[in-house]
């Protein structure tokens, strides 16, 4: 019997606090197309960077044509014709379509690679994207350097491509084309492909194959035939849940306290609208680029070109940069903790005076680190902050501690508004519990919640109410019961429509 | 607000799940004792100034009599007094190449008015101080609302500003600068050089501003982490427009001092202050990456090129050899601070050492 192009036995990959991989195995056979499933967050990418060489599994085989593969480089990855295609096409601007074919290889390879791009570039055509050789790609459309990209990882003797979301910068009618060829080339050259899509119908349409990932492991593999939509995802939710339940739900008939009317964001450009009463916890879910954090962005207006007004107790609040918005109550605690919300080289009360103007002066227009301390250090005792020394550098924190001392920045003011984005993002189990009473707290002592989150037992069990995002817009509203997993992952991809019905 | 309490079950699962955390927590730990954390780097210039003193010292019994130590610390002070603002430049994360130009620009103005316009010594000092501002004011102009490289704009207007004090007096050198200007910026006061008590306060000032302002604070942050600053709500672009603005009056400030002790000014009396005066930042832990700069570090690169100076003149090397010696310095003192830090290879051995301790506990 032949053996499986690729075959992955039991892959294991744990990084500090989180296990992204528990035990993964699935089998890939020449000519075939695998879709690889899964939640934001399910370990899809952690195992397309593994199959790729550049992460080592801790446990597991990685076993291609029969022979196990041990280091895996990106290099070797490469020469063997594994090929990943990212979601941002990794090409660059500046270089003719050509020449970004040819990247990464040495002059006497490039000499030998004539046929190879002839063979692209009409791969490329066929996809529905006629493209010169010789045209910069600057000025290419964002589908046309999907498309190249494509083209590019199944080029060159690819074996294995992993395309990841290749058509989310495409329209209906170039999906088509694309996966019509794609289609072809695995047939005709034999490619094994590993697709990676959250489109539900280009899935069930292009493959042959489902594998759904959860939680790290395996939690369904099936041929296309014999499932549908729903089973799959059905399959993709139910994630072992938390225990945690909010202790102070919203009270009924609270004042609205906070609401944000067409707020828009220069990159989508479409005006969303929030209403969020005092004690009220809002969960926004969706998809990886559905607009969430830019909705939040817009809100405190971190970016030119955003547009809308912003009430707070029914007043409207001018707001036109993050200092206004500081100043008139809101606390807007980002994603990316490290670069976003802390300065890592400072001490943690520094960055808790952060948000401070003259609130610590001690004489005249001297600061009183005094003050400072004593304020961080009260934010730190309420927090159970650890290790509890404000005077450490924000850099030698755990990232749930680094959360709390970027919470604290907002609590010692007058802070009526918290927005969330991905709150307990790289935070380890415990210090999320820690992390979702600090919002409850919050909430409890009147504030008005917004958390953004792709986690979403996270958001199921901290929110009143959950919006769901899809390309920009609120696309639906969920209270009570409705708050579940199939509901929110079904509106968040857009087959509502036909699992409600 | 209510104080949110652990639930039992929630801190077991805490112990439970920190098995790979302990990892992080274990520096942390380490730390805790040696408060504030000890900066070994900024104790490891302190040393190297002492140990170069203390060999030119030995090999030369005139260097370290208080006579030659007074003209170091006259020699650095220019260094001195314009790398105080380029410290706060580099700690914003960027770097400012016209204060050369802009000592000699204001250098000229200031000499031209008392010279030709009979202007007093005291307002042509504080046109000379405005100039500065409004030169490095531009500069940060250009930089956060033009958004320019720091590089690209400083390069730009080190050129333009050079220029400008060419233009004023058609290139040719002012000299005659009254003797009450002279005196206030060159004499002596108790036997103590005006330009080194003039660096002391001026260092002060700094060190307040830097480090118990809340602008020093919102400079480090916005070094440290422009967006985090951002969206902490510092009004990042009017920092960084202030900080131009503050290296401007103290290479302004240091144009006068030159002038002053050569009882002249040049067209280009200030070019030969812009690398050292960078030099003397860098040598004393600034980091061109941002968020990191100490004034007393810097003070102290200044006086490591000062001495370095003298003492290769009172030993009778050929001053060619100075300027080889100082990018010496310059490389070792960033390379040690690198390595304060870990090189790489340095850094993989002291993983595996933890690694290995982590396992026998």
């Amino acid at each position: 019997m032949v053996a499986p192009l690729l075959e992955l036995q039991n892959i294991a990959k744990s990084f500090p606090g989180v296990r992204a991989l528990n035990d993964v195995s699935f089998t890939l056979e020449r000519g075939e197309i695998c879709t690889l499933a899964g939640e934001n967050g399910a370990g899809k990418s952690t195992l397309l960077a593994i199959l790729g060489g550049s992460l080592v599994p801790d446990h597991g085989s990685v076993i291609i044509d029969g022979i196990k593969r041990a280091h895996f480089s990106p290099r070797q990855a490469l020469s063997e014709g594994v090929k990943i295609a990212h979601q941002e096409p990794a090409i660059v601007p500046q270089l003719t379509v050509e020449q970004n074919l040819l990247l990464g290889r040495t002059s006497r390879q490039r000499r030998e690679a004539g046929a190879d791009i002839d063979q692209a570039l009409a791969d490329v055509a066929q996809m529905g994207f006629p493209l010169n050789a010789k045209t910069a790609v600057q000025g290419l459309s964002p589908a046309q350097r999907h498309a190249l990209t494509i083209a590019r990882a199944m080029a060159f003797g690819a074996k294995i491509v992993a395309l990841d979301e290749p058509t989310t910068s495409m329209l209906e009618h170039n999906v088509e084309g694309v996966l019509t060829r794609v289609r072809e080339i695995a047939h005709t050259r034999g490619v094994g492909i590993i697709y990676v899509s959250h489109k539900m119908p280009e899935v069930m349409s292009v493959s042959d194959k489902v594998v759904v990932l959860r939680d790290g492991t395996v939690n369904y593999t099936t041929a296309i035939s014999q499932t549908s939509e729903q089973d799959i995802v059905r399959n993709m939710v139910g994630r072992e849940l938390l225990a945690f339940k909010r202790q102070h739900p919203m009270p009924s008939r609270a004042p609205v306290i906070f609401s944000a009317a067409d707020v828009s964001h220069p990159t989508s450009g479409k005006p969303l609208s929030l209403d969020v009463r005092a004690g009220e916890v809002v969960g926004i879910a969706g998809l990886v680029g559905s607009g969430r954090t830019e909705f939040l962005r817009a809100i405190i207006r971190a970016d030119k070109g955003s547009t809308g007004t912003v009430s707070i107790d029914g007043k409207k609040r001018k707001i036109r940069s993050p200092r206004d918005s500081r100043n008139a109550g809101i606390a807007f605690i980002p994603e990316e903790r490290k670069h976003q919300g802390l300065v890592l080289q400072v001490p943690a009360y520094a960055n808790v005076a952060l948000t401070a103007d003259r609130q610590f002066n001690g004489f005249g227009p001297l600061i009183s680190r005094r003050k400072q301390i004593a304020a961080a250090e009260e934010a730190a005792a309420r927090m159970s902050l650890r290790p509890a020394n404000v005077r450490l550098n924000a850099r030698q924190f755990s990232g749930g501690n680094q959360q709390k001392i970027v919470i604290a920045k907002w609590t010692w003011r007058n802070t009526q508004v918290f927005l969330f984005d991905e709150p307990t993002k790289g935070v380890d189990v415990g210090g999320k519990v820690e992390i979702y009473e600090l919002i409850d707290a919050l909430a409890h002592a009147g504030s008005a919640v917004i958390v953004v989150s792709s986690d979403l037992p996270e958001i199921i069990s901290l929110s009143d109410r959950v919006k769901v995002m899809r390309q920009g817009q609120f696309v639906s509203e969920h209270t009570g019961d409705d708050i579940n997993e199939h509901s929110l992952v079904a509106n968040a991809m857009g087959i509502a429509e036909r699992t409600t019905t | 607000m209510s104080q949110p309490t652990l639930p039992k079950q929630a801190s077991s699962q805490h112990h439970r799940g920190t098995g790979v955390k302990q990892q992080h927590n274990a520096p942390a730990k380490a730390n805790r004792r040696t408060l504030p954390p000890l900066n070994l780097q900024a104790l490891g210039i302190y040393i190297a100034a002492v140990v170069i003193f203390l060999i030119f010292g030995m090999l030369n019994g005139n260097f370290l009599t208080a006579g030659n130590l007074r003209d170091i610390a006259v020699s650095a002070s220019v260094n001195a007094i314009i790398g105080l603002g380029i410290t706060f430049v580099i700690i914003t994360g960027g770097i400012d190449l016209a204060v050369g130009s802009i000592a000699s620009f204001v250098g000229i103005v200031s000499a031209t008015l008392m010279v030709n316009a009979g202007t007093s010594p005291f307002l042509a000092l504080l046109a000379g101080i405005a100039l500065g501002l409004v030169c490095g004011a531009i500069n940060g102009v250009l930089i956060t609302k033009l958004k320019l490289p720091p590089f690209i704009a400083t390069l730009g207007t080190m050129s333009i500003y050079q220029g400008c004090a060419y233009v004023v007096t058609n290139g040719r050198p002012v000299y005659n600068v009254p003797k009450d200007f002279v005196f206030m910026l060159n004499s002596y006061v108790g036997g103590v050089p005006v330009a080194v008590i003039l660096v002391a306060v001026l260092a002060v000032l700094c060190w307040l501003l830097l480090r118990r302002t809340v602008f020093g604070q919102n400079v480090i942050a916005t070094g440290g982490s422009e967006e985090t600053a951002w969206l902490s709500g510092v009004r990042v672009d009017r920092v960084k427009i202030a900080v131009y603005a503050l290296s401007g009056v103290l290479a302004g400030v240091g144009g006068l001092v030159i002038v002053a002790r050569i009882n002249a000014a040049q067209t280009d009396a200030g070019s030969p202050y812009l690398l050292t005066a960078i030099a003397s930042a860098v040598i004393g832990g600034a980091n061109l990456m941002g968020g990191e700069g100490r004034i007393a570090g810097t003070l102290v690169g200044a006086l490591i090129l000062g001495a370095l100076t003298n003492g290769l003149v009172l030993l009778n090397v050929p001053s060619f050899y100075e300027q080889i010696v100082t990018g010496l310095v310059v490389v070792i003192a960033v390379a040690l601070d690198q390595g304060s830090k870990g090189w790489p290879l340095l850094k993989k051995r002291s993983t595996e050492k933890s690694e290995k301790k982590e396992a026998t506990t």
